[in-house]
C-alpha cells in the first residue's frame, strides 16, 4: 500500500516560512513586559550615590591588613571625607594600649538627666542629625524600682531633676560576653581582647565595628539586649561645620547608608589617654571612666569601695564594663 | 472552551498582570521616600564642658577680676563685722551681700558666717577647729566637715575631672568642691534638660498605666 498522499492544503504554512504575525505580536508583547520590569527591578540603582571604588570593594580585613595597607585605606577615607565636607581630617588607627582595660561606671545619684551627655557623643562621634542617631538613651525611672518597662526617654520638663525620679543613661556595655559579636556573620565586630594560649589577655575591651566590612544585616542589633547599636537607614547627615576632624578608623569616622555603628567608649579620645567625650560634659561629674588594671584610677576605688549594684540585665550572662552605682 | 482559548485568556490575563506591576514599580508607588522631618541643630551651650561655677583658683589662673574678694574696701581689718539675727535666730544677710543665699545645712544651722569665714581677716576661710584656710585651698575647709565625700573626691570618685585619664599622656584637671556648689547655698542646680530624641516613627508619649490586679 502506497504512503498516503499529503492532504491538499489551500493556504499551506510552511514550517520554516519565518515568524507569522501572530507569534511576532505576541512574541513582542512578552519581551518589552520582561525588559520593562528588569529595568523596573533595577531602578534603585540609579539612585545609589555611594557606589563603592575599586579599592573599597577590595579591601582587606581590618585584622589581615598590613600598616602600609591601613596607611593606604586611611589616606582613601581622609580623600573622600575631604571632598564630601570640604575639610580634612586627621584620622588615625589607633590600637590597644598595654596594660589597659577600660571600665566605665556611672553614679546614679548624681545623674541629673540633663542630657548633655547625648549631645556631646553626638558632636564627638559625628552621628546623623537627620535622622537622628544617639548612642545615649538617658531613661527616667520612679524612686524605688529599678523595673525598665517603667522608663520613659522622652521626658522634657521645664528643669531637670524632677522631684520622685532617678536617670538612667545607657549606651554600649562593652561586654565581656558580647552576644553581638557571635552573631555577626562577617566577623565585622568584634571584642579588642585576645587570650593568648598562655592565657594572656591582651586589649581593652572595647566591642569595635569595622564600617568597611558591616554588610548591615542588623542581626547585632536585634542581638544586643541594652538596644546600644544603631543603624543608618540613610545617608548620615552631618552640617560640614560640626563635623570633628580628629577621628579614628574604627571611631568615629564618617558612617556609610547601610553600617551599623554604636559607643566605641571615643577609640579617638580614650586610646589617646584622654577621657570620654560624654564624661567631659557632664556636669555633675556623674560619669568616670579608666583602667581598671591600674589600682590607682578612679575605677578602681568605685569598685572596691563604692556600692556597685548592678551592670544592666546581669542575668543575660553579657558581663558588661559598664557598671552604675550609688554614692550612699 | 477549549484548551488553546485557555491557554491564550491566561497569557493575556499575565500579560496584563505583569504591565500593571511594572507601572506600579516605575511610577514609584512602593518607594515613597521616608519623609524626614526637620531636627533642629542642638543649641552648643549643651555641648559645653565648663563648670557651673568658676572657683577662685580658676579666677586667678584666668588673670580675672578679683576686685569682689577684695574685703578690705569696706570691711575694716582686724575687725570682726556685726552679725544680726532675726526673731526665729535666721540670718540677716545685709543689703551688700544680697546676692547671697544663705542655705547650706538644714533648718537655719549653719546660720554664722564665722563658721566658715574667719572672723578677723575676711580674706580668709577657716575650719570649726579654727585653721585658717585660703580662698584657693577651699576644699580641706569642706572637707573638714564631709569627710566620707571630701575621701571619695581625693580618690576622684566625687565630682568633674577632665583631661586625660593617663598621666603619662597628659594632666588631669580635678575640679574643686566650688565649681559645681555655691558654697552659700550647695544643692546642685536643677536645669533645663537638652532636647529628646527624635524617633523616626514618633511613639506614644508614655506606657500606658499598670492594670490593677
Amino acid at each position: 500500500m502506497p504512503p498516503p498522499a499529503p492532504s491538499p492544503n489551500p493556504n499551506p504554512a510552511p514550517p520554516d516560512a519565518g515568524i507569522s504575525r501572530r507569534n511576532f505580536l505576541r512574541t513582542s508583547v512578552v519581551l518589552t513586559t520582561g525588559l520593562a520590569a528588569l529595568a523596573a527591578s533595577l531602578k534603585p540603582l540609579l539612585d545609589m550615590n555611594d557606589f563603592p571604588t575599586m579599592e573599597r570593594f577590595l579591601q582587606k580585613y581590618y585584622k589581615e591588613m598590613t600598616p602600609e595597607d591601613m596607611e593606604k585605606v586611611l589616606k582613601r577615607i581622609t580623600d573622600e571625607t575631604e571632598k564630601q565636607y570640604g575639610l580634612r581630617p586627621h584620622i588615625r588607627d589607633l590600637k590597644p594600649m598595654d596594660g589597659v582595660e577600660f571600665v566605665y561606671c556611672l553614679n546614679l545619684t548624681r545623674c541629673i538627666g540633663c542630657r548633655k551627655c547625648v549631645h556631646a557623643c553626638v558632636a564627638e562621634n559625628n552621628q546623623s542629625r537627620n535622622p537622628e542617631i544617639q548612642y545615649i538613651r538617658v531613661l527616667k525611672l520612679p524612686h524605688g524600682s529599678l523595673d525598665l518597662e517603667k522608663a520613659e526617654h522622652d521626658y522634657n520638663p521645664e528643669k531637670v531633676p524632677e522631684k520622685g525620679f532617678f536617670y538612667m543613661p545607657v549606651q554600649c556595655q562593652q561586654c565581656k560576653n558580647p552576644p553581638c559579636v557571635k552573631v555577626c556573620p562577617v566577623h565585622a565586630t568584634w571584642q579588642e581582647m585576645e587570650v593568648d594560649s598562655a592565657g594572656k589577655r591582651k586589649g581593652d575591651g572595647i566591642t569595635v565595628i569595622d564600617y568597611d566590612w558591616c554588610i548591615g544585616c542588623r542581626y547585632c542589633e536585634a542581638a544586643c539586649p541594652y538596644w546600644a547599636r544603631r543603624f543608618n537607614f540613610t545617608k548620615p547627615e552631618i552640617p560640614k561645620e560640626r563635623l570633628n576632624p580628629d577621628m579614628a578608623y574604627l571611631g568615629n569616622r564618617p558612617r556609610r547608608q547601610g553600617v551599623m555603628e554604636k559607643c566605641h567608649f571615643c577609640i579617638q579620645r580614650t586610646r589617646a589617654g584622654r577621657y570620654p567625650a560624654c564624661l567631659e560634659v557632664c556636669p555633675t561629674g556623674a560619669r568616670k571612666f579608666g583602667n581598671i588594671l591600674d589600682p590607682n584610677s578612679e575605677v578602681s576605688y568605685i569598685l572596691s569601695t563604692k556600692r556597685v549594684f548592678i551592670q544592666l540585665k546581669e542575668e543575660m550572662g553579657t558581663s558588661p564594663r559598664f557598671f552604675y552605682y550609688f554614692d550612699v | 472552551m477549549n484548551s488553546q482559548t485557555r491557554t491564550r485568556l491566561a497569557l493575556t490575563g499575565l500579560i496584563l498582570a505583569f504591565l500593571a506591576l511594572t507601572t506600579l514599580f516605575l511610577s514609584n508607588w512602593s518607594r515613597r521616600p521616608v519623609r524626614l522631618t526637620t531636627i533642629p541643630l542642638v543649641n552648643t551651650n549643651f555641648l559645653d564642658t565648663a563648670t557651673v561655677r568658676r572657683s577662685y583658683a580658676d579666677l586667678v589662673r584666668a588673670g580675672e577680676d578679683l576686685s569682689d574678694f577684695d574685703c578690705s574696701v569696706c570691711h575694716e581689718k582686724g575687725k570682726a563685722p556685726p552679725l544680726r539675727y532675726d526673731t526665729n535666730q535666721n540670718l540677716i544677710v545685709p543689703k551688700e551681700h544680697s546676692d547671697i543665699v544663705m542655705g547650706h545645712g538644714r533648718h537655719g544651722r549653719n546660720n554664722n558666717c564665722f563658721n566658715c569665714h574667719n572672723e578677723t581677716n575676711l580674706e580668709l576661710l577657716q575650719t570649726r577647729d579654727g585653721h585658717a584656710v585660703k580662698f584657693a585651698d577651699s576644699p580641706a575647709l569642706c572637707g573638714s566637715c564631709h569627710g566620707p565625700t571630701y575621701r571619695d573626691w581625693e580618690a576622684g570618685a566625687h565630682g568633674r575631672i577632665s583631661g586625660y585619664w593617663n598621666q603619662k599622656l597628659g594632666t588631669a584637671q580635678r575640679k574643686q568642691c566650688v565649681n559645681c556648689h555655691n558654697p552659700h547655698s550647695p544643692p546642685f542646680p536643677s536645669r533645663p534638660p537638652a532636647p529628646g530624641p527624635h524617633p523616626l516613627r514618633p511613639m506614644t508619649a508614655s506606657v500606658e498605666p499598670e492594670p490593677n490586679h
